[in-house]
């Protein structure tokens, strides 16, 4: 990261050539009997799920 | 029902159509990704909902640069078309599977993932309704090819696989053409660097430079130039393609690629709102300037900047922070345009989460993904002593991002009121066949819930309905206030009419 000085406005803006002035309720999750469905979700996942997630590139 | 152009006539309100298109990350048991464009067909073709096939592609120019010239050949990963090394997929046509829905949405397969784009929405929150309806979409039709196989699916709302592929949730912003290229790079690039801060969905690990254990950014490690026209490889910060989906004489449709795929709906909204917000100031002549010299250098270090710093480079060796950047662009909002309730209400959050993470950081997890996320790591991390090079990390990672509501692990944030809460569910649900009002998608959407018999063939600029063996074109500018009127047209020909009349 460069030293200089640090800038907390933005530059002066140029002026422009020409132009114009044109301008819930909750989903259907079932609710845990208890304890925490956070965790509760948490313990079901493989731990190496995403190791052998494989996608196509995409945009 | 007004005539007037709302684009034009007063853009500084806030009215600028948008929209968001979201590639979904899926797998399928049993199924690899040199199986996923098959898959991706099979995906979308299955929709169990109304729809309508017959997409007109003769508008599309992925190709036209906003800078003035057409490139010859967009770029292709090189290690993605390996897997196509020998395989054929016969025709474009036969290859794509593009569905229109009631509701004016795109629901189609993009290369290897099934694309919903939503239909053009005026307000954010009625956009951010129509994101979380795509999830619905996604899910059913996961469901149907889940049925028809006999494996299980799951979908991700997400934008990497952790292995160096990307895809994309992209934003449209239409606006006048008479902005041009320079101004819109000059008004949106710094937004588009600093706003990750207040809307990032976060990633555990690097997939390319410096490792770092954790990403503000989905997106951050997948630029590589500050603007082109790219979008499969060396995609930039500031995409330049120049594809309007209206009279490009009049209009250019701003597409927006560095964003991240967001769980919470305010995270889209705010998302959303930030661009939209330097757009209006920019129409106005108001946009802040600030001359950030290496927008993918900045946008990377923001991602990775774990000390909630976030300082940005400018030029000369100076320095600002994302914080200032952001709040250059809601003061002079403020105190430059007439701002509806929508963005007044923007503005206040924005700066309560600057404050906020410039500080304790306590409201962050609720409102921004990556916040969420961590927070939810970095408990774990805590209970079970665990590294972040553990690989369950990025497992939980991708489970925060499955839409299935009874699985993945933002809604179950969400059920426990850990996060900012969805829209209702009937709000969301009603948004899968119903148009948003007073758009061209609602007149779209009506054409094929109403009159699909008579359609031939439709996309987002016009269209086509067979007429006793005479195709009519009816084009649907943007910037039109469609009447409520065409609701209630029995017959096509009060339909068309009231359409040229709107």
């Amino acid at each position: 990261m460069p030293d200089g000085d640090r800038l907390t406005k933005p530059l002066t803006r140029e002026p422009e050539k020409g132009g114009d002035d044109t301008g819930p309720t909750r989903p259907a999750v079932p609710k845990p009997d208890g304890g925490n469905e956070l965790l509760r979700r948490m313990k079901k996942i493989d731990p190496d799920q995403a190791k052998r997630y494989r996608q196509r590139s995409g945009q | 029902m007004s005539n007037t152009s709302p684009a034009d006539a007063n853009a500084s309100a806030g009215l600028i159509l948008a929209g968001i298109e979201t590639e979904y990350g899926f797998t399928v048991e049993g199924r690899s990704a040199d199986d996923q464009i098959e898959d991706a067909i099979a995906f979308v073709r299955g929709y169990p909902g109304p729809c309508f096939a017959g997409w007109d592609y003769c508008y599309e120019s992925p190709r036209a640069d906003l800078r003035g010239f057409r490139l010859d050949r967009l770029a292709v990963d090189p290690e993605d078309a390996k897997r196509d090394t020998g395989k054929t997929y016969g025709t474009p046509h036969e290859v794509r599977s593009d569905r229109i829905l009631p509701n004016g949405a795109r629901f189609y397969n993009d290369h290897g993932h099934p694309e919903y784009a939503t239909p053009e929405c005026w307000s954010l929150d009625e956009l951010v309704l129509h994101d979380t309806a795509g999830q619905f979409v996604l899910l059913r039709a996961a469901r149907v090819l889940s049925e028809a196989t006999g494996r299980a699916v799951s979908v991700y709302k997400n934008n990497t696989d952790f292995h160096g592929s990307s895809y994309g949730t992209h934003e449209n912003y239409l606006v006048p053409r008479e902005l041009g290229f320079e101004r819109l790079y000059a008004a949106v690039t710094p937004m588009l660097i600093a706003r990750q801060i207040l809307c990032g969905a976060g990633k555990v690990g690097s997939e390319s430079g410096p490792r770092a254990d954790f990403q503000l950014t989905a997106r951050g490690d997948f630029f590589a130039e500050p603007a082109n026209a790219e979008t499969l490889f060396r995609r930039p910060v500031f995409n330049t393609r120049d594809e309007p989906h209206a009279a490009p004489q009049t209009w250019i449709r701003l597409h927006v690629i560095s964003g991240d795929a967001n769980m919470i709906p305010s995270c889209t909204r705010r998302k959303v709102g930030l661009v939209k917000l330097a757009l209006m100031l920019e129409i106005a002549g108001q946009a802040p300037r600030w001359n950030i010299p290496q927008p993918v250098r900045a946008f990377s270090a923001l991602s990775r900047d774990e000390t909630r710093e976030f300082r940005i480079a400018l030029d000369g060796r100076n320095w600002t922070t994302a914080y200032d950047v952001i709040e250059s662009y809601l003061a002079a909002a403020e105190q430059t345009l007439e701002l509806n309730a929508e963005f007044k209400s923007l503005v206040a959050e924005c700066r309560e989460l600057l404050s906020d993470l410039a500080g304790p950081g306590a409201l962050a997890p609720r409102s921004i993904d990556w916040a969420a996320k961590k927070e939810l790591l970095e408990a774990y991390r805590g209970e079970a002593g665990a590294s972040w090079r553990e690989p369950v990390l990025q497992a939980y990672d991708l489970e925060y991002h499955n839409i299935d509501p009874a699985e993945g692990l933002y809604f179950a944030l969400e059920s426990m009121e850990q996060v900012d809460p969805m829209p209702s569910l009937d709000e969301r649900l009603a948004r899968i066949e119903s148009a948003p009002e007073r758009t061209r998608a609602f007149a779209r959407g009506l054409a094929v819930s109403r009159f699909s018999n008579l359609l031939t063939r439709a996309c987002w600029r016009s269209i086509t309905l067979d007429l006793e063996g005479q195709e009519l074109e009816l084009e649907l500018p943007p910037n039109k206030l469609y009447s409520a009127q065409l609701e209630a047209a029995d017959d096509v020909g009060t339909f068309i009419q009231i359409l040229r009349n709107s």
